[in-house]
Parts: structure tokens; C-alpha cells; sequence
């Protein structure tokens, strides 16, 4: 009887065992949650299911074949407007999105990419040098692109798009990362990046977890070139130097909005668009890109070397750069506009405030592409820096 | 004859086994010995570049030291819990230990994020400690090694205390009584009877705390601060920020074959303490 129950009880203690680890490594697996949603299956959004094509005399309808983030440009919410429906239906078209995880993702797709089966894609400038040299994107012809006029000067000349002055893409919207702030914590916009390193503000700034982030804040800040630094050893020195200022680095969006909302931190490194949407929300956060400048992104349409419809590609990058739609897309929470015309119609204090502003803009330096080795170099200087406890 | 018959029972287990653990290995081992210019040869180089950095030794070092303090505590608090599961409370074990699974029941996320939420200055524990007059003004302790250590401890001590339970529960009363009646102080009875006895379990408890301890990135990342770096993170980063799969490899077989000679090591001491 004795030994009965005691077997019970090991069977019991066993499970309970078995039951902590599985759920403890379980938990492991969930850390990396945030690349999720990306997987290539194309999703015809907005259109009828049925195929009217198949029995009725009409013709197929062309398929456009687009390459973009989830929930992003074409693909986003804006406020009840169905931009792919609307197109759809102007065009007799059907468009299919590819969505895409990563930049890499999107240079793998077009690379593996069989005629026909990529049309217009979304490069930023850190794969467009590779993706033009490797012959994977159509030279364009700006002219067929409406509003090209319209575009910030910058843009309509923006280096990394071009190659022996060709056009091979177009820039489609634009962002930031600089200085957001607690407006009640300064009666006046800081104005430097000094900010970020000045031990006044100890215990109340927060770096981003990024070693291109970091890296490029501290370039701006000694007044190297960010993108290509002169001296990484002033800069790993400045770093570690500011380290013990920091309340924490920051990973993700959500990391930060609770520093900030919970007065944490009263100054850090943030995303244009995010810092928007919290001041939406009501935060007392303002934007600000520092005279010396900051870090800026651009993403870019393009027309793949497998595009068999250019007319059609051509008139969905107009619909794409339109006043119109770049109007209804940044007001509708989405990063700033490259066109000119929209970005006057939005409410200046809006614009202000997102750091979507021309002089914002022409103190942006924009990320560039980096080579293995220097993604390998700076990433191990972030790690020295994290590791040297001071 | 009888018992191959059932062999083939084994097969998916097996199966699971090789496929799903040790051929993942095996690839893992390629990488770490593939240089990152792709030419496929047999090289040293992520090795050599790891052993070559003082500060990825300095990491190893504050990883392994973080990991030993996690688990003393451990085994300091969960040996006398065991104890009494084990030999006062028989009834209400059973009750205690679904109390210690209880926190499994949440994902590891939320419980690190409620700790953030706990142990925050302005947070709750900061204001249970201000009225009760214990501490006073900000509590500094988000964002520092001891942040971290909570939330391990936390995780951990559960298997401590199962295991050290196994041990004690095993142990027989009559020698606890034959220890009494001849005279041995309790102090003495617990060093020369209840120790020796639960040796071998404490060893396994300790490895099931200090093993996962090696290589956790989750609460050092979030709970840590600017100085939270320990070689999980590093790791992390290197297969999520630069696809850095190779040296990632490296560092991880580094931490493997660390595991596998504490591991070693453990069990040897066991199997000494077991026959004397």
C-alpha cells in the first residue's frame, strides 16, 4: 500500500518536472514573436473573391504583382479608403501582394524571381546599390510617372536611386530616427544631439539597442560622416562614455513608450513615426531632429527586371507618388511624403511635430548599405561597448 | 526474444530525437567552423575571434558568475521548503508543489514583463516599501544585475525544490530517528545524515537551475539595463541583427561544451558522494 502511494507521488513530482520545463522552454520560443505575419503567400486584398474571368466572355484581368511590407503603403488603413480596390476596379486589374520580413527578404525574392512573377517592388537604399548592380530592377523612365515634378528637389535626385544617371527607382516616403522629448521636462526644444550625451540628463536618456543606431548617433554627434565614420575608436569612447547616462537602451517601440510613459526617461533616440502617434495618443512627447542632423530611411518603388506589365506598373507607382494619395496615407498616421504637394496640404503643427519638415529633411542623413564586414565590425564594437561594465 | 520485439516502440522518440535535436546540432557544428566569405572551407577563424576578445571572456565570466549566484540562492531558499514538504507537511505537499507550477501556467514574456511592472521605480514593490516605512524614495533596482537575478530565482527555484523534494522524500525517517536516539544533535544530523543523503539530489537541482541559467537572454535583456549584456544576448543578436550564423554557432558550442563539462563534473562528484 505504501509503496503504491509513494509510486503516485514520484509519478506526480515527475509530470510536475516535465510540466516547468516544457512550459519554461516554451516561453523561450515566444521571445521572438516580432517577425511574424511575413510569410511570402501573396493575398489579393479588397477584390472579390469570385473570378469573373473564368466563365463569362470577359478577359482576364491583368495581375499586378507587388512586393511590400504588411499593412504598409497600398496595404494600409486609411481611414475606410480601399486604395487596392479603388485601383482595381479603375485599372481591370488585379493586384497581388508579396509580402516581405526583411530587406535581405525582399533582395532573395527578387533574385529567385521567374518572369512575370515580381512587378513593382519597395527596395530602401540599404539593397538598392546591390539590387541595381545585379541587374534586378528596369531603368525608368520618369517621364511616365505623373507627379515625378512634384517630388522634394532631393528626391527627384536622390543618389541611391540612380546609377550613370539613370533612374532605376523612386523614392516613396521617408522617416527618421532623432531626438524625441518630454515637453514637460524642456520649455524648449533641445536643439543639439548633445543632449543624448550630456551628463545633466543622467538617468533620464535612452539609446536605442541598435549598433547602427548607436553607431550613427555618435557620428552625427562627433561630426564624422555617419556612413562612413573616420575614426570608430572616438566613437566606441564617446559610447561607453555616455553608457552609464542611459536609464536602459531601448529594443523595441513598445520598450520605449513605457519609459516614456511611466517619466523614466525624459529624453531619447526615437522613430519619427512612432514619436507621432504617441503625441496622437497624448503623450507629452515632442520631435525633434538636431541641427547636427540624424538618421534617415527612405523606401523606394521600383520596377523589377521580371515585370512583364509595365504600363500598368507605371501607373500604379503614379498612383503611389500622387499628391492625393501621399496626402491620405500621412494623414492617416503613415510616415512623411516625398511629394511636395502633399506634405503642404497636412497641418503644419502635424508636420512639425513628425519631424516631416524640409529643413528636418535636408539635415537627414540617409542609411546606406553595408557591407558584411562593417555590419560585423560595428555590431562587435556595440557588443565591446555593452559588455565593458563602468 | 520478447523484449526486441518492442523496440520498434522506440522509433518515434528516435526519431524526434535525431531529427529534431541532434542532427540541428550537427549543422550548428558546420556553421560554427564556416567562414562568413562563404568559401565553404574548414576554418578556426569564429573560434579563434572569440577566445581572441578580452571582453567575450569578460561576458563568460560575469555569465557564469550571474548563473552560480542564481543558483545558491536557489538551493538556499528551496532546501528548507523542500525539507518541510518532505518530512513535516506530507499532507500538504502535493499542495505546495501545484503552487510552485502555478507561475509556469504564464508565459515567460508576461512574468518578465510583470517584474518590470513590480520592481519599477514608482512601481509596486517601491510603493509597498515606502509605507511600510522599509525603504525610502526610489529603489534603484530595475535595470541592475539584482533585477535580473530576482526574475532568474524566480523561474529557477521551482525545480530546486522538486528535486531537493525527491531527495528528502526518499531519505528514511528511521535513520532520522536512529540519529536522534543515538544522541546526534540536530545540527549534527543534518550534517552527517540529511546532507550526505540529499547530496546527489541537490547536484541535479543545482544543474537544473545553473544549466538554463548559462544561457538566458530574455531577463537579462529586459531587466538588465545598459549593463545586462551576458553571452545569451550575444548570441541573440548575432543570429537576429547581422545573420551572423556563424560566429553565433561558435559562441554557442562554447557555452555547450561548458555545460557539458559542469555537467561532467556534477555527476562524477555524485557518483562519489553515492558510494562512500
Amino acid at each position: 500500500m505504501r509503496e503504491r502511494k509513494d509510486n503516485m507521488k514520484r509519478r506526480w513530482i515527475a509530470m510536475a518536472l516535465a510540466l516547468c520545463m516544457a512550459l519554461t522552454l516554451a516561453g523561450c520560443g515566444s521571445s521572438n514573436s516580432g517577425s511574424s505575419g511575413s510569410s511570402g503567400s501573396s493575398g489579393s486584398t479588397g477584390s472579390p473573391s469570385d473570378s469573373s474571368g473564368q466563365d463569362g466572355g470577359k478577359t482576364e484581368p491583368l495581375k499586378l504583382n507587388v512586393v511590400n511590407w504588411k499593412d504598409y503603403g497600398p496595404d494600409s488603413d486609411l481611414g475606410g479608403y480601399d486604395f487596392i480596390r479603388d485601383f482595381e476596379e479603375r485599372y481591370n486589374c488585379e493586384i497581388v501582394l508579396q509580402y516581405i520580413a526583411s530587406q535581405d527578404d525582399q533582395l532573395t525574392k527578387l533574385k529567385t524571381a521567374k518572369a512575370g512573377e515580381i512587378d513593382v517592388c519597395l527596395p530602401n537604399c540599404t539593397i538598392l546599390p546591390d539590387a541595381i548592380e545585379a541587374g534586378l530592377l528596369k531603368e525608368l523612365d520618369t517621364s511616365r510617372i505623373s507627379e515625378f515634378s512634384s517630388l522634394y528637389e532631393r528626391f527627384q535626385s536622390q543618389e541611391e536611386c540612380m546609377k550613370d544617371g539613370k533612374y532605376y527607382a523612386v523614392p516613396f516616403v521617408w522617416g527618421s530616427t532623432a531626438l524625441a522629448y518630454n515637453t514637460d521636462d524642456f520649455d524648449a526644444a533641445p536643439t543639439s544631439a548633445g543632449i543624448l550625451f550630456d551628463p545633466a540628463y543622467s538617468g533620464q536618456i535612452s539609446l536605442r539597442d541598435s549598433y547602427d543606431d548607436a553607431i550613427m548617433t555618435a557620428a552625427i554627434y562627433l561630426g564624422q560622416d555617419p556612413n562612413h565614420p573616420s575614426d570608430l575608436e572616438a566613437i566606441k569612447n564617446v559610447l561607453l562614455e555616455q553608457k552609464p547616462l542611459n536609464c536602459t537602451y531601448w529594443k523595441s517601440g513598445d520598450d520605449f513608450s513605457k519609459l516614456f510613459a511611466g517619466k523614466q526617461i525624459s529624453v531619447g533616440l526615437m522613430w519619427a513615426g512612432q514619436s507621432a502617434s504617441m503625441k496622437m495618443e497624448g503623450e507629452p512627447i515632442g520631435y525633434v531632429v538636431p541641427q547636427e542632423g540624424a538618421i534617415g530611411w527612405v523606401d523606394n518603388w521600383a520596377i523589377a527586371s521580371t515585370c512583364q506589365n509595365e504600363d500598368l506598373a507605371y501607373a500604379f507607382i503614379s498612383e503611389m507618388l500622387s499628391a492625393d494619395f501621399q496626402y491620405k496615407y500621412a494623414s492617416s498616421g503613415g510616415p512623411a511624403p516625398t511629394n511636395q504637394q502633399a506634405a503642404e496640404q497636412l497641418d503644419p503643427e502635424y508636420v512639425k511635430a513628425a519631424g516631416m519638415d524640409e529643413e528636418s529633411l535636408n539635415r537627414l542623413y540617409f542609411k546606406i548599405a553595408r557591407s558584411n564586414e562593417e555590419k560585423t565590425l560595428w555590431n562587435e564594437l556595440w557588443t565591446e561597448i555593452k559588455a565593458t561594465a563602468n | 526474444m520478447r523484449p526486441n520485439r518492442r523496440k520498434w516502440l522506440s522509433a518515434p522518440g528516435l526519431v524526434l530525437l535525431l531529427g529534431f535535436a541532434v542532427a540541428p546540432l550537427f549543422i550548428m557544428l558546420y556553421y560554427s567552423f564556416q567562414s562568413d566569405s562563404g568559401s565553404g572551407a574548414f576554418t578556426l577563424e569564429n573560434y579563434l575571434r572569440f577566445f581572441s576578445k578580452p571582453f567575450y571572456m569578460e561576458l563568460t565570466r560575469r555569465t557564469i558568475v550571474n548563473s552560480l549566484v542564481v543558483t545558491v540562492i536557489c538551493l538556499v531558499i528551496a532546501f528548507p521548503l523542500a525539507y518541510i514538504m518532505a518530512k513535516k507537511f506530507r499532507r500538504s505537499s502535493m499542495v505546495i508543489l501545484a503552487m510552485l507550477m502555478l507561475p509556469f501556467f504564464t508565459n515567460q514574456m508576461v512574468r518578465v514583463y510583470s517584474w518590470l511592472v513590480f520592481l519599477q521605480d514608482g512601481g509596486i514593490l517601491e510603493r509597498l516599501l515606502n509605507a511600510l516605512g522599509l525603504a525610502e524614495g526610489r529603489l534603484g533596482i530595475l535595470y541592475t544585475q539584482t533585477a535580473v537575478l530576482i526574475a532568474l530565482v524566480q523561474v529557477y527555484f521551482s525545480y530546486m525544490v522538486i528535486t531537493l523534494y525527491m531527495a528528502l522524500d526518499r531519505l528514511d525517517d528511521s535513520l532520522l530517528e536512529a540519529s536522534a536516539n543515538l544522541g546526534a544533535s540536530k545540527v549534527s544530523t543534518f550534517f552527517k545524515v540529511i546532507l550526505p543523503l540529499s547530496w546527489p539530489g541537490m547536484l541535479s537541482g543545482c544543474l537544473l537551475v545553473f544549466v538554463p541559467c548559462l544561457g538566458s537572454f530574455v531577463e537579462p535583456r529586459i531587466l538588465g539595463g545598459v549593463n545586462g549584456t551576458v553571452i545569451g544576448t550575444v548570441i541573440e543578436d548575432q543570429f537576429f541583427e547581422i545573420y551572423g550564423w556563424n560566429f553565433g554557432a561558435a559562441i554557442a558550442f562554447v557555452l555547450l561544451v561548458m555545460v557539458m563539462i559542469t555537467t561532467t563534473l556534477v555527476s562524477r562528484i555524485g557518483e562519489g558522494a553515492e558510494t562512500t
